[in-house]
Formats: C-alpha cells, sequence, structure tokens
C-alpha cells in the first residue's frame, strides 16, 4: 500500500539531494523560483483537478497505491510532490544548462554605466 | 464534444501550451528560443518519469480513461498523453520562473 505515495516522496528527496550535492545552481535559495513554483501550483491544481476529477476521470488511481486524501476536489495528496518533483528537476536542468553569463540580463555590462557590484550579484541569482 | 472526448488529455496539454504561449513574448521569457538548453533539461527529465510512469502503469498505481484518451500507445504501454504531458509541464514551468524572474528583474 501506498506505493505511490513512497515514490513520489522519493522524487522530492532526490530532486532536492541532486541539487545540494551535485548540481549546486542555488535555484532553490532564489525568491523568483517560489514564486515562480506557487504560480505554478495555481495552474496545476485547475490542471490536475480536471485530470483527476471523479466524475468524469482521465486519470484513475489505484486506491491501495495512494492514501486516499484528494484535495480540492479529487486531486491525490501524492500530485503535489509529484508535481514539485517534475518542475523542480526541469528548472535545476535549466539552471545548470544556463549561458555562463548572459550579457542582456547583467545591469551595467556596458562598462560606461557600470551598476554597483551588489546589483549584479542580485541580477544574476534573482 | 462527443467525437473529441478521447482527445481531451491532448487537448488539455494543447491549452497549456497555449495559455503559456505568450510568456515568451511578452516577457521575454526566452525558453523557447533557447532550443538546445531546453532538451538538456527536458530530456533527463522526460525519461525518468516515463520510466516511473511505465512501472506505475505496470503495478497499475493509476490508469488511464479509455473514453479521454486516444489509445495510442508506445514502447511500455506508455500512452502517447504521458509523453507529451512530461514535455509540455516542464515546458510551461520554464516560462513560468524565466518570466518570473523578467518581472523581478524590472520591478528592482
Amino acid at each position: 500500500m501506498w506505493q505511490y505515495t513512497a515514490a513520489a516522496v522519493v522524487a522530492v528527496i532526490g530532486v532536492v539531494v541532486l541539487e545540494l550535492r551535485v548540481l549546486r545552481t542555488g535555484l532553490l535559495k532564489t525568491r523568483a523560483y517560489w514564486v515562480a513554483m506557487a504560480i505554478c501550483y495555481g495552474f496545476m491544481i485547475a490542471v490536475n483537478g480536471w485530470l483527476t476529477k471523479l466524475t468524469a476521470p482521465i486519470v484513475l488511481y489505484d486506491g491501495d497505491a495512494t492514501t486516499g486524501w484528494r484535495f480540492p476536489w479529487d486531486i491525490p495528496l501524492e500530485d503535489y510532490l509529484y508535481g514539485f518533483a517534475l518542475l523542480t528537476l526541469a528548472m535545476l536542468l535549466w539552471d545548470a544548462a544556463a549561458p555562463k553569463r548572459r550579457a542582456a540580463e547583467v545591469p551595467g555590462t556596458d562598462a560606461t554605466v557600470s551598476s554597483p557590484p551588489r546589483e549584479t550579484a542580485r541580477g544574476a541569482r534573482s | 464534444m462527443g467525437a473529441l472526448d478521447r482527445y481531451q488529455y491532448l487537448l488539455l496539454m494543447a491549452g497549456c501550451l497555449l495559455v503559456t504561449l505568450p510568456l515568451e513574448f511578452v516577457f521575454r521569457a526566452r525558453v523557447w528560443r533557447q532550443p538546445r538548453r531546453l532538451l538538456v533539461a527536458l530530456v533527463p527529465t522526460v525519461m525518468l518519469f516515463a520510466a516511473w510512469d511505465i512501472a506505475a502503469i505496470a503495478r497499475e498505481h493509476w490508469t488511464f480513461n479509455a473514453r479521454y484518451v486516444t489509445g495510442w500507445r508506445l514502447p511500455g504501454n506508455l500512452p502517447i498523453e504521458e509523453l507529451v504531458f512530461f514535455i509540455v509541464i516542464p515546458i510551461c514551468g520554464l516560462l513560468t520562473l524565466e518570466a518570473v524572474r523578467r518581472i523581478l528583474e524590472r520591478a528592482r
């Protein structure tokens, strides 16, 4: 029982460990990431709500594989962990593959109008 | 609806792509315009989640309502819709992340 629950928890831990031990992009420490995730969860509830609604489900879950907790509507609790792992993994790999320095993104790259270094550091991270 | 029922899952994914597409242009997310970087993000993600999906489908942790899917299956009994999901949803996430970054940069 609870196989999907267990797999989803392992997936979340796996993604976080991948970041902390291997990729070290710093993504999880940025405000942009958490704001983006909050927005994604909003849309996820709409899309996932549609996929899992028990009146006309597209995806059906084996009752034994999950805790059975569903919120809101009929979204299984496990799907939030699944969504976290899926989105965060893609975002981490995206950042790991970022070009070393994107001139357009870093303020003050034009030598004549250099901005304070603190601003540049924030620009590169946020 | 009727005849379109079996495309419902695919249409939902198409809707996700359409809704997030403006982020690329309005907020200059620059996700679609970095195809190689996008592939680096997508390929391992798709492979991992497809493997998980194939295992979960084999163990019947979840199944698909024949009424709302095309019935087109890939090796491993993976519905084509699931593959599309693993590509579309991360793209939506990346567009959101990059759009938020542009907005926060501008707000500074």
